[in-house]
């Protein structure tokens, strides 16, 4: 598939992803609204709307608290400062994102923010010491294409999509368990609704799992398309692949949004023996983002990585 | 009756793909006039440079005149370039004349180290590179633009509405790899 192709499949299936969120949020509210009263499910969705909202707008903040991201004035950081001037006008983007610097010897980075112009990007003191120039580009533009794709806004809601779900869903299971009203049905309509209520988060779970997954594949092919270069991109995952340290601050509410998963390497290693376990990774297979570039761009990329200097020691920014 | 009905049914299906396709290529076209709009930016930014720089060389190396004179002209040419060929070639002209520049200064090493010059050559090398940002980005709307326009049914019906394809940000004989104007070390 070229990159177009693989960018226009992946909002597809990002499309229908969504789609199943509101259509499962819909499901445990009206089964709530069938076992128990019609007004109870509309109170759950009202104030699953309002949770949802306060949680959006909170969510820019917490994320930089949780993962440990300080601001850092442009001068100090310059030439990276110009590194993102340049991967964002290559994406269109209006206006450039803010860089924070995350003390972490593990290399990643991630891209927080709700709209294109209150973004930021997080970048580790790791990633800026191991990465030289061209494949740091490639990992910048990767967080690039998140914030212009929206990915941000969407793991967000996602992530509070989930959440509420669960929210839920749990006050539905406890209602039945706990004997609340119930009008009328029979026995097979309570033990519907257990199911449904306690398997509506895992599905919620998979969703927003699969969703990130999506994202990740779309967010390398935008980057490789806005660089020209999906040789860099390759190159810098390999790097990330073979570095063994992991995130301090590596969390699970926060794992989705770095470029490489902080947390489920042990996963993704296991996948032969517990193939299902792939199931709930938040990003793909390193793996399978190299390959998908590789095919993308008709090239291989060479066992030995380049000896390049790291960015981060050419301009003493670490 | 029923007939009546499944023509409505279908005039009011072929207005629904007219107004959403109408409004993709006005979005598409918006696009591009930011693309070129960001580049134009960026080429404004590297002409405002020029003055600069060949007021200190200058100061240093009075009597290369025909270089000023050359890196003048191509600044000229870049600042009336109309449209984003000509643009593009005015731009490879000016960066032949910016290598020349930079080879005489390689003579003078006073000028090669004060302060003013390195930080000139430092501006100039950034705003190339964002040149050759802009110039990715612009391409890319540029060709999502024009297959638009030139694909069935708005191959038709596009220029009388005034969607006219557009040109690239692209010298004669460009490839996507800037070229290296003649032996010089430019950075």
């Amino acid at each position: 598939m070229t990159l177009q192709q693989q960018i226009r499949a992946n909002r597809l299936k990002s499309t229908i992803v969504v789609f199943g969120f509101v259509l499962l949020l819909l499901l445990v509210a009206g089964l709530i609204g069938f076992v128990f009263d019609l007004s109870l499910g509309v109170v759950a969705l009202a104030g699953a709307a309002v949770y949802g909202i306060f949680a959006l707008v909170r969510s820019r903040s917490m994320v930089a608290r949780l993962t440990g991201a300080q601001e850092v004035a442009p001068d100090a950081v310059r030439p990276l400062r110009r590194l993102v001037e340049n991967v964002s006008i290559a994406a269109g983007l209006p206006v450039t994102p803010e860089v924070r610097i995350v003390d972490d010897a593990a290399p990643n980075a991630y891209a927080a923010g709700l709209r294109p112009e209150k973004s930021y990007i997080g970048v580790t003191t790791g990633l800026l010491a191991t990465m030289p120039q061209r494949e740091l580009e490639a990992v910048l533009a990767h967080e690039v294409a998140h914030i212009r794709n929206r990915d941000t806004y969407l793991m967000t809601m996602a992530l509070v999509f989930a959440g509420v779900i669960a929210l839920i869903a749990d006050i539905g299971f406890r209602s039945i368990a706990y004997g609340g009203r119930n009008r009328g049905g029979g026995v097979l309509v309570l033990v519907v609704a257990l199911v449904g209520f306690l398997l509506a988060p895992y599905a919620a779970l998979l969703l927003r799992l699969s969703l990130s997954r999506r994202r990740e594949f779309l967010a390398d092919a935008g980057a490789a398309e806005m660089l020209n270069d999906p040789e860099a991109m390759a190159l810098a995952l390999r790097r990330l692949e073979r570095d063994s340290t992991t995130v301090k601050y590596a969390e699970a509410s926060t794992a989705h949004l770095w470029v490489e998963s902080p947390t489920d390497r042990v996963d993704s290693q296991r996948s032969g023996v517990l193939a299902l376990s792939s199931l709930f990774n938040t990003h793909p297979a390193i793996g399978a983002r190299i390959s998908a570039l590789e095919d993308a761009g008709g090239f291989g990329l060479p066992e030995q990585l380049p000896f390049d200097e790291p960015f981060g020691i050419e301009h003493q920014l670490v | 009756m029923l007939w009546l009905w499944i023509l409505i049914g279908v005039l009011a299906v072929v207005a629904l793909f007219a107004v959403v396709g109408y409004n993709r290529l006005v979005r598409l076209r918006n696009e591009v006039d930011t693309g070129w709009a960001n580049i134009d930016v960026q080429l404004q930014r590297r002409a405002d440079l020029i003055p600069n720089l060949v007021e200190t060389v200058r100061a240093y190396a009075a009597h290369e005149r025909g270089v000023f004179e050359q890196v003048t002209r191509a600044r000229t040419a870049l600042q009336q370039a109309g449209t984003p060929g000509t643009a593009a070639e005015a731009n490879e002209g000016l960066t032949v004349a910016i290598g020349r520049l930079f080879a005489v200064a390689e003579a003078y090493p006073d000028l090669k180290a004060s302060e003013n010059f390195l930080q000139l050559q430092e501006d100039l090398t950034d705003t190339e590179d964002k040149i050759s940002a802009a110039r990715r980005y612009y391409n890319t709307t540029v060709m999502r633009f024009n297959t638009g326009v030139q694909s069935f049914p708005w191959l038709l019906v596009a220029s009388p509405l005034g969607f006219d394809a557009r040109e690239f940000f692209s010298a004669r004989g460009d490839t996507a790899v800037p070229q290296v104007s003649f032996g010089t070390d430019a950075t």
